[in-house]
């Protein structure tokens, strides 16, 4: 920041340091700029300007701890002075605090700061935190400020669409680009194309598609991105009704891309063919691939409308498949697995390929085409889950070509649903070591060592692909920084399942082994000691993908204000929206899945710890007992785990490299479900569609006593798995009956709200109001 | 085969992400990914799966309950239900103001197609809408790559089928020391329509679509 010159504020010695140092900081010099506020802070300890650039300068010069403390301070002595407000805003935002960062930035501006770029700074961050109301005014007030620029009318008209104030939106777009239209240069072009575009959008999100379609047309020679031009001129025709122009479109985005799977349905739609009969429908696809006879979709659709039992479709079968196999190509099952859904589809797939098996296959020369039919039929029979005839089919594949890499994917894939994992690793890895160039057939002989938990293969495997910094022994390090999430999570899974293993041995172990003898606790604390490292280390890889998807939260930072200069409004804005459900997405719901079971068994294991009695004591006898034994061994141990800790640590120096830190945390914390619930907040807005949000939620709700919201999420819950009049599920029976129970049960409960809870759930589940229990559970039970 | 090829979108980022480190060396992170797609929204494409729309157009499926409906799977190529990144192509303008030819030209930063999906021509149809998109949309003259030399697979499909030319080698290109070819394609918008690789009857749109069936 740049304090500007002759500014009154700076009267006497004590303001004149400040600016100097301000300077100083400005140039990153911070241990000058200290001296000099320290100096201020000597004379005048309640200096808050200087007091609050202490404070910035402490966080940069790693001081961290200390930072807030000065900035507070400053805060607390001077609240409305707008040099102190944007120091405070600058301290946050470093440490990317973007609540406290835009309040402060705000109150710097509100309370006179005549420095105006503040207002883009803090437009940045009230996008960050989605405080579009304000948002709209910074972007508004540094428009006035540096009107001169295309890309602030942009930010205000994305500020109002934000608000979901369309016209405003449209109003701004359009005034600049009157303003700009002068002067566009063939650099502005771009630019300029996907401003229209965005305006045209709005229009028709504003729901006045007519007039969005005339924009579009008016506008047209501005459009230099056709295939948007094309995709929203046929939508909105289709919405218009005009449903033969927009067959004509989708004709024209056939020609650009006839590999696109939706511009066939939607030119069904716009034909009116989707209710018609099959066989003209076939004819049409026919057409279609005599124009694109290269393309999939002309000969693979007509395969999911057509009925099993039309008279066309075994042939239509025959003609799709046989090629494939013939030209040996590794997707050929997995093309038409879709189909396999409809079980008479399947027969008829079935019949075709054996029947090219026993009939064509003998007279064709070329061996491979054997190979790929066996390879075929392999996984169609593991498909079917007939493991036997599907180990004969892909063995006598692999006794043809022992060095083609996909048959080993297969076969281990075999044996891994026949529960051997190991051995299918090894197979895995066979197939590996037969194409050590290719980093696919490395990552799935990666993954099967994982499902065999064997974590260090699995690790040694892909680090073969991994950057190996000097000095480091595998790639864990690395898989961190590039965010190998599929890595981290199966790690973590193998992880869990060794510690539930040792959990089992453990059980076993005290079950059978009544004798206390030196030995046998040596061994109880072996396995002990097992598993607490690796219920650490399984939390410590779902908690580094959490920390992966904070970053991926945090990269849109730099997006708002760069895509205002790029002008790539919407897609912008359409990353916002990604953004906000990023806590929805596959990898990311998995690793909470992970999370919560362990939770949810810590959370047990407190419960049954505070009931029986007294055992914290007797425990802590043993390791006392442990430590006297161990300290003989103690260099030998201390070598071996510092081995362990260079193998799985995930950052240079890492703290915590084993999550011990975190488990001994967690299990220690008697607010262990309400963290669970902070970890699953997200999802409330963003997962609502997910059975896993519900789920969860439900039982943290159970457990902490919340009955009426317990009940909210067996109904959300029901909606989720498609549950309904009709269909009743016993997983949910299952749990209004256990919701009723644990809630009349509960002494400590509000009787009103049981009440509520009651009458809730049988106007929810009528039947449950009528029928006894046993009666209720046996119609809930889909 | 339920693939259809499509321009990709954020919300692809992470299964291309995904993708890529399954299949290549050269890794980028996130942050890579995004860029690209908010400075160049029309240049990159993907491949994905569609079991759903596959299920929705069976007239034979019947009404009865098929079971509770599952969560998507928690595979990071999978960015729907039932839809996964089985393929991509990530590509760019040159931007470095440092570059010595200042003719607007693109390039592809990373393509890669699932081992279980090649030879079906993914990476090629991927690759057309890629070049055709630059072209149209930012003016391309030409676009450039880099190839390992040993790629084989990757050197017939620029060479061969998509007519790049060999440009120079790049001595240590890869971090692992390994050379590339440079190579590169003169981009002309007429004869880059995707369908014309194609060489099927031309639907010149002047006729009803039905009227002859």
């Amino acid at each position: 920041m740049v304090a500007k010159k002759g500014n009154p504020i700076f009267a006497n010695k004590e303001d004149g340091n400040f600016r100097e140092a301000l300077k100083l900081y400005d140039a990153k010099q911070y241990k000058k700029a200290l001296k000099l506020v320290e100096t201020n802070l000597k004379k005048n300890s309640n200096h808050a300007e200087s007091l609050a650039l202490k404070g910035c300068i402490n966080h940069n010069i790693g001081n961290k701890s200390e930072a807030e403390s000065y900035v507070l301070k400053a805060i607390q002595k001077a609240p409305a002075n707008y040099l102190v407000n944007h120091l405070a805003g600058i301290y946050y935002r470093s440490v990317e605090n973007y609540v406290e960062a835009s309040k402060w930035l705000k109150a710097a501006n509100d309370n006179g700061s005549p420095n105006k770029p503040i207002l883009r700074d803090l437009s940045l961050m009230q996008t960050q935190i989605r405080d579009y109301k304000n948002l709209k005014d910074s972007r508004q007030q540094y428009l006035e400020f540096q009107p001169g620029y295309r890309a602030n009318w942009t930010g205000v008209a994305i500020a109002h669409h934000l608000n979901k104030d369309y016209a405003a939106a449209v109003s701004t777009l359009t005034k600049i680009e009157g303003i700009i239209k002068e002067h566009l240069t063939d650099a502005d072009r771009y630019e300029q194309s996907e401003c229209v575009l965005y305006k045209v959008d709005i229009i028709a999100k504003s729901g006045d598609i007519a007039k969005a379609l005339a924009t579009l047309e008016e506008d047209s020679s501005e459009i230099k991105d056709r295939l948007s031009f094309l995709e929203y001129k046929a939508r909105f025709l289709m919405l218009l009704d005009k449903k033969h122009e927009a067959s004509l479109i989708y004709r024209q985005l056939l020609q650009r891309n006839p590999d696109n799977m939706q511009y066939y349905n939607l030119l069904e739609l716009s034909l009116g063919t989707v209710g018609n009969s099959v066989d003209l429908r076939l004819k049409l696809y026919e057409k279609l691939d005599s124009f694109y006879p290269r393309s999939d979709p002309p000969k693979f659709l007509p395969l999911t409308f057509t009925p099993s039992s039309h008279a066309r479709f075994e042939e239509k079968v025959r003609s799709y498949l046989v090629p494939q196999l013939k030209r040996g190509i590794p997707a050929t099952f997995v093309n038409v697995k879709p189909l396999y859904k409809n079980h008479k589809k399947l027969k008829v797939i079935e019949k075709v390929v054996l029947d090219f098996y026993a009939a064509e296959l003998p007279k064709i020369d070329n061996p491979t085409v054997f190979v790929w039919t066996n390879y075929f039929l392999a996984q169609h029979y593991l498909y079917l889950n007939e493991l036997d005839t599907a180990n004969k089919y892909i063995d006598d594949a692999l006794k043809h070509s022992p060095t083609l890499v996909e048959l080993y994917t297969i076969k281990a894939r075999i044996v891994k649903h026949q529960g051997k994992f190991e051995e299918a690793a090894d197979i895995m890895n066979a197939g590996r070591e037969l194409d050590l160039q290719d980093r696919f057939i490395n990552s799935k002989a990666t993954k099967y060592y994982f499902r065999a938990n064997k974590v260090d293969e699995a690790i040694d495997c892909i680090s073969l692909f991994t950057k190996l910094e000097d000095g480091v022994i595998n790639g864990c390090k690395d898989l961190h920084v590039m965010q190998v999430n599929w890595v981290l999570v199966e790690s973590a899974e193998a992880y869990k399942r060794l510690y539930h293993e040792y959990e089992a041995k453990l059980k076993e172990f005290k079950e059978s082994s009544p004798l206390e003898s030196e030995e046998s606790k040596e061994l109880e604390n072996e396995l002990v000691e097992n598993i607490e490292t690796y219920k650490g280390l399984a939390l410590k890889r779902y908690n580094a993908v959490l920390k992966i998807f904070k970053i991926y939260y945090n990269d849109q930072y730099d997006f708002h204000s760069y895509c205002m200069r790029r002008g790539t409004p919407r897609d912008y804005i359409d990353t916002l929206e990604w953004e906000d459900r990023i806590h929805s997405t596959p990898i990311y719901t998995r690793v909470l899945k992970g999370m919560a079971e362990i939770y949810f068994e810590i959370y047990n294991e407190q419960q049954v710890k505070q009931s029986s009695e007294s055992p914290s004591i007797e425990e802590g006898k043993t390791t006392k007992k442990q430590n006297n034994k161990k300290n003989k061994k103690k260099s030998q141990i201390n070598k071996k785990k510092a081995d362990f800790i260079a193998r799985v640590e995930s950052e240079k120096d890492d703290e915590d490299p084993l999550g011990a830190k975190l488990l001994s945390d967690l299990t220690n914390d008697d607010q262990i479900i309400d963290k669970l619930f902070q970890l699953y907040k997200p999802l409330i807005e963003e997962g609502k569609d997910l059975r896993l949000t519900h789920e969860v939620l439900y039982k943290t709700y159970l457990i902490e006593g919340k009955y009426v919201l317990a009940l909210q999420s067996v109904k959300s819950l029901n909606k989720v798995l498609g549950g309904s009049s009709d269909v009743k599920l016993r997983s949910i029976g299952e749990r209004v009956v256990e919701l009723s129970e644990t809630a009349q049960n509960d002494k400590n409960a509000n009787a009103a709200i049981v009440k509520v809870v009651g009458k809730g759930l049988v106007s929810a589940f009528p039947e449950f109001g009528e029928l006894s229990k046993e009666d209720f559970l046996n119609v809930y039970s889909k | 085969m339920g693939i259809t090829i499509r321009q990709a979108t954020i919300n692809d980022i992470q299964a291309m992400q995904n993708a890529n480190l399954h299949n290549l060396p050269e890794n980028y992170q996130l942050k890579y990914y995004m860029y690209h797609i908010l400075s160049w929204p029309q240049a990159s494409f993907v491949a994905t799966t569609y079991e759903d729309i596959v299920e929705s157009n069976d007239t034979e499926a019947g009404e009865e309950f098929g079971g509770e409906k599952e969560d998507p799977k928690g595979d990071s190529a999978y960015i729907n239900r039932g839809e996964k990144i089985v393929g991509y192509v990530l590509g760019k303008m040159e931007d470095d103001p440092e570059a010595e030819d200042k003719t607007p030209h693109g390039h592809i930063t990373s393509l890669s197609v699932m081992r279980t999906y090649r030879r079906m021509g993914i990476a090629e149809k991927l690759m057309r809408q890629s070049l055709y998109a630059m072209c149209e949309s930012f003016d391309a003259q030409y676009v450039s790559l880099h190839v390992r030399k040993s790629n084989r697979a990757a050197l017939h499909l620029y060479r061969d089928s998509l007519n790049f030319e060999v440009t120079s080698i790049e001595k240590s290109y890869y971090q692992d020391g390994e050379d590339a070819y440079a190579m590169r394609l003169t981009l002309e918008l007429d004869e880059l329509l995707p369908s014309l690789a194609q060489k099927g009857e031309r639907d010149d749109l002047s006729k009803d679509l039905l009227e002859s069936l």
